[in-house]
C-alpha cells in the first residue's frame, strides 16, 4: 500500500499542476488531462527510479496508466515478475 | 476550379460517392453521407435562423460529426468557429462572446458545462449525440436531420470566395485570445497549393493529428476531401501513447501525416518505430515550431523513403514558407530552414529602417498574398498592427501581414527562423503569448506583480515559468495559482513552474529582467 501512495502523491502533485485539486483512484488520467503528452514520461521515469522496474515503450500504453488504480497493478504486476525471474 | 470550401466535397461526393472520407473512433461517414448528411445540416441551422456570414460553434471532441458540422455551417453560409473541448469553461465563453456566436453544434454534455448567462448571443443548440425526442426548448436533436433535403445545399446565398469561413482563435498578448478569421479564399490558396505540391491522391490515407481550433487541421480536412482521399482522426489514447500512434500509423496505413514536431519527437523516441511496418507512409509534413536537428536526423533514417518537409506560417497566413527536407543535406546542417514562400503568396523581410534585407541579414518577415487574413475579430486596433499597408507597392492601397517573427535570409534564398520581435512563443506547437498568461496570473487578487518567461526545451520547444510577487500578507502557492490558471487559460499556457520571490528582478532602465528570470532556477 506505500506503493499506492506514492503513486498517488506524484499524480496528485502533476494534476495539481494542470490546476486539479483531487485525484480518485479510479479516475482517468487520460480524460482530464492528468496524462498529457510531457507528463507521461515524468511518470514512466518516477515509476522507475522509485519501483526498480524498467518500462518499455511498448508498455506504457492506455491500460497500464489509465487510472492511479491500473498503475498501481500494473507496477506491481512488473514487481513480481520480476521477483520471480530472481527466484 | 472550387471557390468555396464546400465544393471541394460536392466534387469529391460526385466523384467517389461510396469511398469513405473521414475515420474517427472506430467509424466512418462515405462521400454521399458526408454531401447528404451536410446538406441537411446547412438547411436546419437556415431554418432555426441562421444568416449568411453568422457564427456557428462546434464544440465537442473530434469525430466524423466534425466534418458535418463544419461543411454544413459553411453551406449555411455561415462561418464556423472551432471550440477546444479541453479548454476551460471562461476561456470558451469569451470566444462564444467575443464573435456574437449564434448556434452551436455540440453534446449536451459540452452545454452543460458552460453558464447560459455568459453565452446569451447562442440561440440554440444542435446535439451530435443523446437519443431521439429529447430535444428541449433550445436543444435540437441530431434525428431532426432527416426532415430536410439531402439532395442539395441552400441556394439563395450568393457566395463568393471572399466570404468568411472560419474564425481560429489564438493566443492574444493583452491577456484574451483574438479571433483570426480565414476567408474561403483564404483557405483556398494554401489548399490547392498543397494538391499540386503534395499530389494527394484518391488512394491516400491522411492523419489528423492536431485539434481542429488549430490551422494545422485546414490541410488534413480539406486536402483529403479535395483528393477524394480518406482521413483518420488519431485517436486519444494515440495523441498520448508513442506506441499506440506508431501501431495506428502502421494498421490504417496512414500515407500522408502532418502534424508539431514534438509529436514526431515522441513518436521518434517511444514510438518503436521498428515494431511497426511503415511502408505506406509516403510524406511528412510538420509545422509549429523548430524541428531539432538532431531528431530530424533520426527520423529520416528511420524512414528513409519518406519525403520530409518543414512548413511555416502564423494562423493569419495558414502556411506561407516550405522547405523540403534535403536528405543528402542533412548530415551537415546545423538547423533546418523555413525555406521560401509556397505558391500565390510573396514573403519578404525587412529590417529595423523598413528596407528589404540582403543574404546574410535578420529582418522581420513579411507575407502578402490571397492567403493573408483580414484581420481580427472585432479588433480593428490589433489588426492595424499586423496588417498594414504594403509601402512597396506605391500605386494602389495593398494590405500585407507582419509575422513578428525574425529570419535571415540565406544565400540560396532560403529562410531561416531565428525567434520573436515580441513574448509570443510555441510549446508543443501552440502559439502562446506570455502576456496572457501574465494576466490570468495577475486577476488574482494576492498576486502583485508577475514575469512568465519561456525555458527552451529540446523535446516541447519551450516550458513555461512564472516569476511571482505576492501582495503583503497574502499566502500563494504554486498549486493554487496553476489552479487558478487553470480556469482561465488552456492546459498547454499553465506554468510548469512557479517561483515566489519578494520583488521582481529589473534591468537599469527598469523594465522586468526576463533573461535573468529565464536563467535563474
Amino acid at each position: 500500500m506505500a506503493d499506492k501512495a506514492k503513486i498517488r502523491e506524484f499524480i496528485l502533485e502533476v494534476a495539481q499542476g494542470r490546476g486539479i485539486e483531487s485525484v480518485n483512484d479510479d479516475e482517468s488520467l487520460t480524460e482530464n488531462g492528468i496524462i498529457d503528452s510531457l507528463s507521461i514520461f515524468r511518470l514512466v521515469s518516477f515509476l522507475e527510479d522509485n519501483f526498480g522496474i524498467r518500462i518499455s515503450d511498448e508498455e506504457i500504453v492506455n491500460e497500464n496508466f489509465q487510472s492511479v488504480n491500473s498503475i498501481e497493478s500494473f507496477v506491481a504486476e512488473k514487481q513480481s515478475k520480476k521477483a520471480a525471474v530472481q527466484r | 476550379m472550387a471557390y468555396l470550401l464546400q465544393q471541394l466535397l460536392s466534387k469529391s461526393a460526385g466523384k467517389h460517392p461510396d469511398k469513405p472520407a473521414v475515420w474517427a473512433r472506430g467509424r466512418s461517414l462515405t462521400y454521399r453521407e458526408l454531401e447528404e448528411r451536410s446538406n441537411q445540416l446547412a438547411h436546419l441551422l437556415r431554418k432555426h435562423g441562421v444568416q449568411k456570414g453568422d457564427r456557428v460553434g462546434i464544440y465537442f471532441p473530434k469525430t466524423v460529426e466534425s466534418l458535418v458540422a463544419m461543411f454544413g455551417v459553411l453551406k449555411a453560409g455561415g462561418v464556423y468557429v472551432p471550440l477546444d473541448p479541453q479548454q476551460p469553461a471562461q476561456r470558451i465563453q469569451y470566444i462564444i462572446d467575443n464573435c456574437a456566436i449564434r448556434a452551436l453544434v455540440t453534446t449536451r454534455d459540452k452545454l452543460r458545462g458552460l453558464d447560459p448567462a455568459a453565452i446569451r448571443s447562442v440561440q440554440f443548440s444542435v446535439f451530435i449525440d443523446g437519443a431521439n425526442g429529447e430535444a428541449t426548448s433550445q436543444g435540437i436533436s441530431w434525428a431532426e436531420l432527416a426532415n430536410f433535403s439531402s439532395s442539395a445545399p441552400p441556394e439563395d446565398l450568393q457566395p463568393t470566395t471572399l466570404d468568411l469561413a472560419y474564425i481560429l482563435y489564438t493566443s492574444g498578448s493583452t491577456g484574451r485570445p483574438k479571433g483570426v478569421m480565414l476567408s474561403h479564399q483564404n483557405a483556398l490558396t494554401f489548399i490547392e497549393w498543397c494538391a499540386e505540391i503534395f499530389q494527394i491522391q484518391p488512394e491516400d490515407r491522411l492523419s489528423s493529428h492536431a485539434p481542429l481550433h488549430f490551422d494545422l487541421s485546414v490541410f488534413d480536412v480539406y486536402n483529403a476531401i479535395e483528393a477524394g482521399a480518406t482521413v483518420y482522426m488519431v485517436p486519444d489514447d494515440a495523441l498520448l501513447f508513442p506506441a499506440t500512434l506508431a501501431k495506428f500509423i502502421a494498421e490504417k496505413e496512414i500515407s500522408v501525416w502532418y502534424s508539431v514536431p514534438s509529436a514526431l519527437v515522441h513518436l521518434i523516441l517511444h514510438g518503436n518505430l521498428k515494431a511497426q511496418n511503415l511502408e505506406r507512409v509516403r510524406l511528412m509534413l510538420f509545422a509549429g515550431e523548430i524541428f531539432p536537428i538532431k531528431y530530424l536526423r533520426q527520423l529520416a533514417e528511420m524512414l528513409p523513403s519518406v519525403e520530409l518537409y518543414n512548413l511555416y506560417g502564423p494562423t493569419e497566413t495558414n502556411v506561407c514558407t516550405y522547405y523540403r527536407v534535403d536528405r543528402a543535406q542533412l548530415p551537415n546542417m546545423e538547423k533546418i530552414p523555413i525555406g521560401r514562400a509556397c505558391g500565390n503568396t510573396e514573403v519578404f523581410a525587412v529590417d529595423e529602417q523598413q528596407r528589404l534585407i540582403q543574404p546574410g541579414q535578420t529582418g522581420e518577415l513579411y507575407v502578402r498574398g490571397p492567403s493573408v487574413t483580414n484581420g481580427y475579430w472585432g479588433d480593428p486596433e490589433k489588426t492595424h498592427k499586423m496588417v498594414v499597408p504594403n509601402y512597396f507597392q506605391t500605386h494602389y492601397e495593398e494590405k500585407m501581414y507582419r509575422t513578428g517573427d525574425l529570419v535571415v535570409l540565406r544565400e540560396d534564398g532560403d529562410y531561416d527562423f531565428i525567434g520573436r520581435r515580441d513574448n509570443q512563443i510555441k510549446s508543443r506547437g501552440y502559439r502562446i503569448e506570455l502576456g496572457e498568461i501574465e494576466t490570468a496570473l495577475l486577476s488574482h487578487p494576492g498576486v502583485k506583480e508577475v514575469a512568465v518567461v519561456a525555458i527552451p526545451d529540446e523535446e516541447v520547444s519551450n516550458r513555461i515559468k512564472a516569476v511571482v510577487a505576492a501582495h503583503e500578507g497574502a499566502t500563494l502557492t504554486a498549486a493554487h495559482l496553476q489552479q487558478h490558471c487553470a480556469q482561465r487559460v488552456p492546459k498547454y499556457m499553465i506554468p510548469d513552474v512557479i517561483e515566489f520571490r519578494e520583488t521582481l528582478p529589473k534591468t537599469s532602465t527598469g523594465k522586468l529582467d526576463r533573461v535573468l528570470m529565464a536563467a535563474s532556477r
